[in-house]
């Protein structure tokens, strides 16, 4: 909630921005989606099929290193960063004159709305942010509360877990699952000594980490598991309901 | 001077029993608490968590700690280990470009298989330093430069690794780590570690000859180059194998032969078989500590186990360094 309020505090520019450059990941998937047209810069990552839903878009788009520098050679009118951006280039970006907008990361679906159209107003394209919450809430509908309740986990790299207040956590509640996890490392023994119902995991990457390695191990193979594709859940977007729809509707049931 | 307080025999045996009560007191502890894993996922935590990692600690501890007592018997210097000299960084660094870049994925025996050609590549480089100064500081050296060399060269892997999270993980290849191993890595690192501590314990004589010197060694029928050629080949299987799964776990194979001299005299043939149980009751008494850590301190995950070996074995370092200086 207050992460709205934040939002809403923040005052919409009076007119619309048409170079935009966006500093990162999250600002990028929302940029492609609501105005690829004014893209001026994106970060690399944005085309990582691994980390970006729209990496397919962005691979024509133009990237940008995140300096000041590389940025301010872009030429851009407006530039989207996180609250939690490097503040001393976004400090030196300000000086130079651009404005900067900061947007918090959505850990629930409520602020996800509110972002979305936070930023169709910024880009002056309200009715695209619009759409874009109508085809997720459409999404969402489809998902009901399981009978009886499903407690899952959602288990990320290093052992992570979801708990309250995360963006995993609107994720299974919204997909009718009963959220077991408490947030923090869920250490192997302990998810294994006291398995979920299901347990949700990102799917495996092309090339492999120990971080990523952990949730394949052998001890874990009799948990029933869902692996939902990363770039669904590290940002909080309007695709983010894509993944409630795969967990709402596991494969092979 | 050979003189020992115990046989060779009797204290081997005494530490293999040691092992066992280690091994035992392992298997009680997890983070899922201490005590015997109970509930129906009780098998699980026990077979597929506990038991993996219990027989990692005992035949990576058990490699170093053998290749230490060999590597100072061959070398003729207090100093070398493994580690010190380079060869398990070296056997680090061919296990993580085995592994970030997918090879191990598709076909598991390549991360020990990488692992050994690393150890391997760098005990030859070793060797043919040892050629020219066969023992002494400047081969310390050497494989202090090798060390370095293999550490920078797998920090540069690791930024250049595709996965994101490959940089974060550098503490585990170079301090070393037993967390979440499974029974697939113990049956990967199990058989070249095995067959390496075989090569070493066959060593004892050409050892014993060799530290009389080349040429009377030659003279025995033992020739030293083929001694350390063993010796090298034996490390890679019994060192590569274990940090391509373990990470790299210093000072145990310097401390190991240290604290044996006392009890088993100065003739290094007769510190290998005790080395071997000696190396792995300390490694599995330092995972012990490692796991117990979080369970008693506020720490949300478990210390390197590297961290305990060095907090032991630096000090070791100094005492060393003392009584060899004049």
């Amino acid at each position: 909630m207050r992460a709205i309020a934040l939002l809403l505090a923040l005052a919409a520019p009076a007119r619309a921005a048409e170079r935009v450059v966006s500093l990162n990941l999250c600002t990028d998937q929302m940029l492609v989606l609501l105005a690829p047209e004014k893209v001026a810069g994106l970060t690399p990552l944005a085309r990582d099929p691994a980390l970006s839903y729209v990496a397919a878009q962005a691979a024509g788009l133009p990237v940008v290193r995140p300096s000041a520098e590389a940025v301010l050679g872009r030429r851009p009118d407006l530039v989207l960063a996180t609250s939690f951006a490097a503040q001393t280039t976004l400090a030196l970006l300000e000086q130079s004159g651009l404005t900067v907008l900061r947007v918090g990361l959505p850990a629930d679906f409520p602020v996800i709305r509110a972002q979305t159209r936070h930023l169709a107003a910024a880009l002056g394209v309200a009715e695209r942010g619009e759409a874009l919450i109508a085809r997720m809430d459409a999404t969402l509908a489809l998902a009901a509360p399981r009978l009886p309740p499903v407690r899952a986990v959602l288990w990320g790299a290093r052992g992570y877990a979801a708990g309250p207040g995360t963006l995993g956590d609107a994720v299974l509640r919204a997909a009718g699952l009963e959220d077991a996890g408490a947030g923090g490392r869920l250490d192997l023994e302990a998810l294994v000594a006291h398995p979920p119902d299901l347990l949700v995991v990102p799917t495996a990457p092309r090339f492999p980490s120990l971080a990523t390695a952990l949730l394949d191990h052998p001890a874990t193979s009799g948990i029933t598991r869902v692996a939902i594709p990363p770039a669904l859940l590290i940002c909080g977007g309007p695709f983010t309901a894509r993944a409630v729809r795969l967990l709402a509707e596991p494969p092979g049931r | 001077m050979n003189g020992g307080v115990t046989t060779p025999g009797r204290l081997s045996a005494a530490l293999g029993l040691l092992c066992a009560v280690l091994a035992g007191l392992s298997l009680l502890v997890g983070s899922a608490g201490a005590g015997l894993p109970g509930g129906a996922a009780g098998g699980l935590i026990l077979w597929q968590i506990r038991l993996p990692r219990t027989a990692l600690a005992l035949l990576v501890g058990g490699g170093l700690g053998l290749s230490g007592a060999v590597l100072q018997g061959g070398l003729r210097n207090p100093l070398a280990d493994p580690g010190l000299l380079g060869i398990s960084g070296c056997a680090v660094l061919g296990a993580v470009l085995a592994f970030y870049w997918g090879a191990a994925q598709r076909f598991a025996p390549a991360l020990p298989l990488a692992g050994l050609a690393g150890a391997g590549l760098g005990g030859a480089l070793l060797l043919g330093f040892a050629g020219r100064a066969p023992s002494g500081p400047s081969l310390i050296l050497a494989g202090v430069a090798l060390s370095a060399l293999a550490a920078a060269l797998l920090a540069l892997a690791l930024t250049l690794a595709p996965n994101p999270f490959a940089l974060a993980e550098i503490t585990v290849w170079l301090m070393g780590s037993l967390e979440d191993r499974s029974l697939l890595h113990l049956a990967l690192a199990a058989p070249p570690v095995l067959l390496g501590c075989a090569v070493l314990l066959g060593l004892g004589r050409g050892l014993d000859a060799l530290s009389l010197g080349e040429a009377t060694a030659a003279s025995l029928g033992v020739p030293a180059a083929r001694t350390l050629r063993l010796a090298a080949l034996g490390t890679a299987l019994a060192v590569g194998a274990g940090a391509a799964v373990a990470g790299g776990i210093g000072f145990v194979g310097l401390v190991v032969p240290h604290l044996l001299r006392p009890l088993l005299g100065q003739r290094p043939g007769a510190l290998l078989a005790a080395s071997l149980p000696a190396g792995a009751a300390l490694l599995l008494a330092a995972d012990l500590l490692v796991r117990l850590a979080p369970l008693a301190l506020p720490l949300n995950q478990e210390p390197r186990l590297g961290v305990l070996t060095a907090l032991l074995g630096a000090p070791f370092l100094v005492a060393i360094a003392r009584r060899a200086a004049p």
